[in-house]
């Protein structure tokens, strides 16, 4: 009994860890910009293909995506040639240069067959910059619409993102490389080194965000962003370039679970949005504004899901989402307290 | 003297709803003019269209010879333009210095040194702030959060320093205090714009002043012409009854 118990704890904390990436991944783009971003998930499918394409050493489909969103951005800048045309030459060349540096690094990677962790690096630098391009284009046109405005444009973003997956990779799941195979008793419990990985990867992530916000200016100005939009712009913040600032890094917490995820369950075109849906039930505990409730709910959620799958597997996802009724009817109650 | 800013013909509105009304006026280098009028006479659009954050309907504003028109706040800032806001746009959860350190963002490549000297400077024109430093703003009574927000603009090592409405909501006493530093800040040279609705203190320290009501500017001048001015007497400076006894009289 207690071997069963500690396997699932282990595997709950395991999971957890990963959904940890994804709320901390939503807190961030939520505060920042007020986007409740359901796409957040595909990120995380994005991450798990591109890592899959580079590992088999196959040019991967993110780098097109990529390209083409450089691409859009230089198309939607048209209207400054006029206007000021050194700053939209000096804008069109950096994407140039982004672009192609891009290219470089995937060639650079392939034909040096880097070990998991290298190509990890280089899957985070191709797919986090989509969470940029993906606020240019959705967000950055109407900073002042309302919540329930971005809602729906993020699950529009959802089905495109999920869509283009399909085209580029097709329905098939692609099997990907753990960090390290293998794995090591401890006590009775048998526990894979990718759980190690996952683990010291979600710390690493959480206390690198951290130390940016608390140690840097540019973290200040992060978190100015977030709590006063108004005043952040008094201070001459770039609150646009916040946003981006905000969905890059969020792309790339969400990438990275993804591709520590992947080689646990394969990664496939649409493995994103349950993720994305986890980790948002787990973000609502903290009420997408608070870091520490929101690891408690992702915690909550990840060993829900694994005694869950032990006891009753066919209601495993069911259980999970049915938690939002009383994290919901629980965050009413403390919001009414704090009000009076 | 130079004209430091332009303002020509401006309208502004929200919608349909006009807030200011084809006014024209303009602001020299080294100069500290004031705004006077009472709420809702569209101080706070003014200030707020030339922050950037609200877009004119019609009309020009030119600062230092520079159209303002396609320039974001940020742009602004960099140029010299900052506001001490009317509802102070503090950041709860943030010190005291993070405030004051992130009003030099668009400094922040100057280097270490230059940002300790400049937090000193602040220091120095607002000693209570030192005390304050490690504190969230969040947790500080209004006066201290007011001197915050004036020591977060000066950190932007403003050209134009525009103050909406400093004495809102602020003890007599700490009234004071800010336009002390104030007056500091114009006797070295420092360029304004003062909107306020206690006309006494605002005209006390500025060079010019403008009555707005409904969008439209009713009166202006210097402001010793307009503190004996009748109307602005009556309807700004608490001397209502004294004026309508001396018609009353003849």
């Amino acid at each position: 009994m207690t071997d069963t118990v500690l396997f699932l704890l282990v595997d709950g904390l395991t999971s957890g860890l990963v959904y940890a990436l994804l709320a901390l991944s939503l807190v961030l783009v939520f505060t920042v910009t007020r986007v409740v971003n359901i796409a957040q998930g595909e990120y995380v499918m994005l991450g798990a293909l591109t890592l899959a394409d580079l590992l088999q050493g196959r040019m991967p489909g993110t780098l097109y995506l990529l390209i083409g969103g450089l691409v859009l951005c230089v198309i939607l800048d048209a209207g400054r040639w006029r206007r000021d045309w050194r700053q939209a030459l000096l804008y069109a060349s950096g994407l140039v240069i982004a672009g192609v540096a891009a290219l470089a690094l995937t060639r650079g990677a392939l034909a040096l067959h880097l070990p998991v962790i290298g190509m990890m690096v280089v899957a985070l630098i191709l797919v986090a910059p989509l969470g940029a391009l993906i606020y240019r284009f959705t967000v950055h046109p109407i900073p002042n619409a309302t919540t329930i405005v971005f809602v729906i444009i993020s699950v529009g973003v959802s089905m495109s993102v999920q869509g283009l997956g399909l085209l580029i990779w097709g329905a098939n799941p692609y099997p990907v490389d753990p960090i390290a195979a293998g794995g090591v008793m401890m006590g009775p419990v048998f526990i894979p080194y990718q759980s190690f990985a996952i683990l010291i990867t979600a710390l690493l992530a959480m206390g690198g965000l951290y130390l940016f916000s608390e140690f840097t200016l540019v973290g200040k100005a992060l978190q100015a962003s977030a709590m006063n939009r108004l005043g952040a712009q008094f201070c001459g913040i770039p609150v646009n370039a916040a946003g981006a600032l905000a969905f890059l890094l969020a792309a790339a917490f969400s990438a990275v679970s993804g591709m520590l995820l992947a080689p646990l369950i394969t990664a496939n075109y649409e493995m994103g949005f349950m993720v994305g849906l986890k980790g948002f039930v787990g973000g609502a505990m903290g009420g997408l504004i608070d870091y520490p409730l929101s690891l408690v709910g992702v915690m909550i959620v990840g060993g829900l899901e694994s005694t869950s799958a032990y006891v009753a597997s066919a209601y495993r996802d069911v259980l999970v989402f049915s938690l939002l009724i009383p994290i919901l009817l629980w965050r009413n109650t403390r919001s009414r307290v704090e009000a009076r | 003297m130079t004209k430091l800013l332009e303002v020509a013909n401006l309208t502004v509105g929200y919608g349909e709803a006009i807030a200011i009304d084809d006014i024209s006026f303009s602001v020299a280098r080294g100069e500290f003019v004031t705004f006077i009028g009472p709420n809702g006479a569209g101080k706070t659009t003014l200030l707020n269209n030339l922050m950037g954050v609200l877009q004119q309907t019609s009309g020009t504003v030119t600062f230092a010879g520079e159209d303002l028109k396609m320039l974001k706040p940020e742009a602004r800032v960099a140029r010299g333009i900052v506001i001490v806001p009317e509802r102070r746009e503090l950041f709860p959860g943030l010190s005291v210095e993070d405030h004051l350190r992130l009003g030099a963002f668009l400094r922040r490549h100057q280097g270490r040194a230059k940002m300790a000297a400049a937090l000193e400077r602040i220091y120095a024109l607002l000693p209570k702030l030192k005390e304050r430093r490690k504190q969230l703003a969040g947790t500080l009574s209004g006066g201290e959060q007011q001197m915050v927000a004036v020591g977060r603009a000066l950190m932007a090592e403003p050209q134009l320093l525009m103050l909406d409405e400093p004495s809102t909501g602020l003890a007599p006493r700490i009234t004071e205090e800010i336009f002390e530093a104030i007056d500091r800040l114009k006797a070295a040279g420092m360029t304004g714009i003062l909107v306020e609705q206690n006309a006494n203190l605002a005209l006390s320290v500025a060079e010019r002043g403008f009555v707005l009501e409904v969008g439209n500017v009713v009166a202006s001048g210097e402001a010793e012409q307009l503190r004996q001015d009748p109307r602005v007497l009556a309807a700004y400076l608490g001397a209502g009854d004294r004026y309508r006894e001396a018609m009353t009289d003849t």
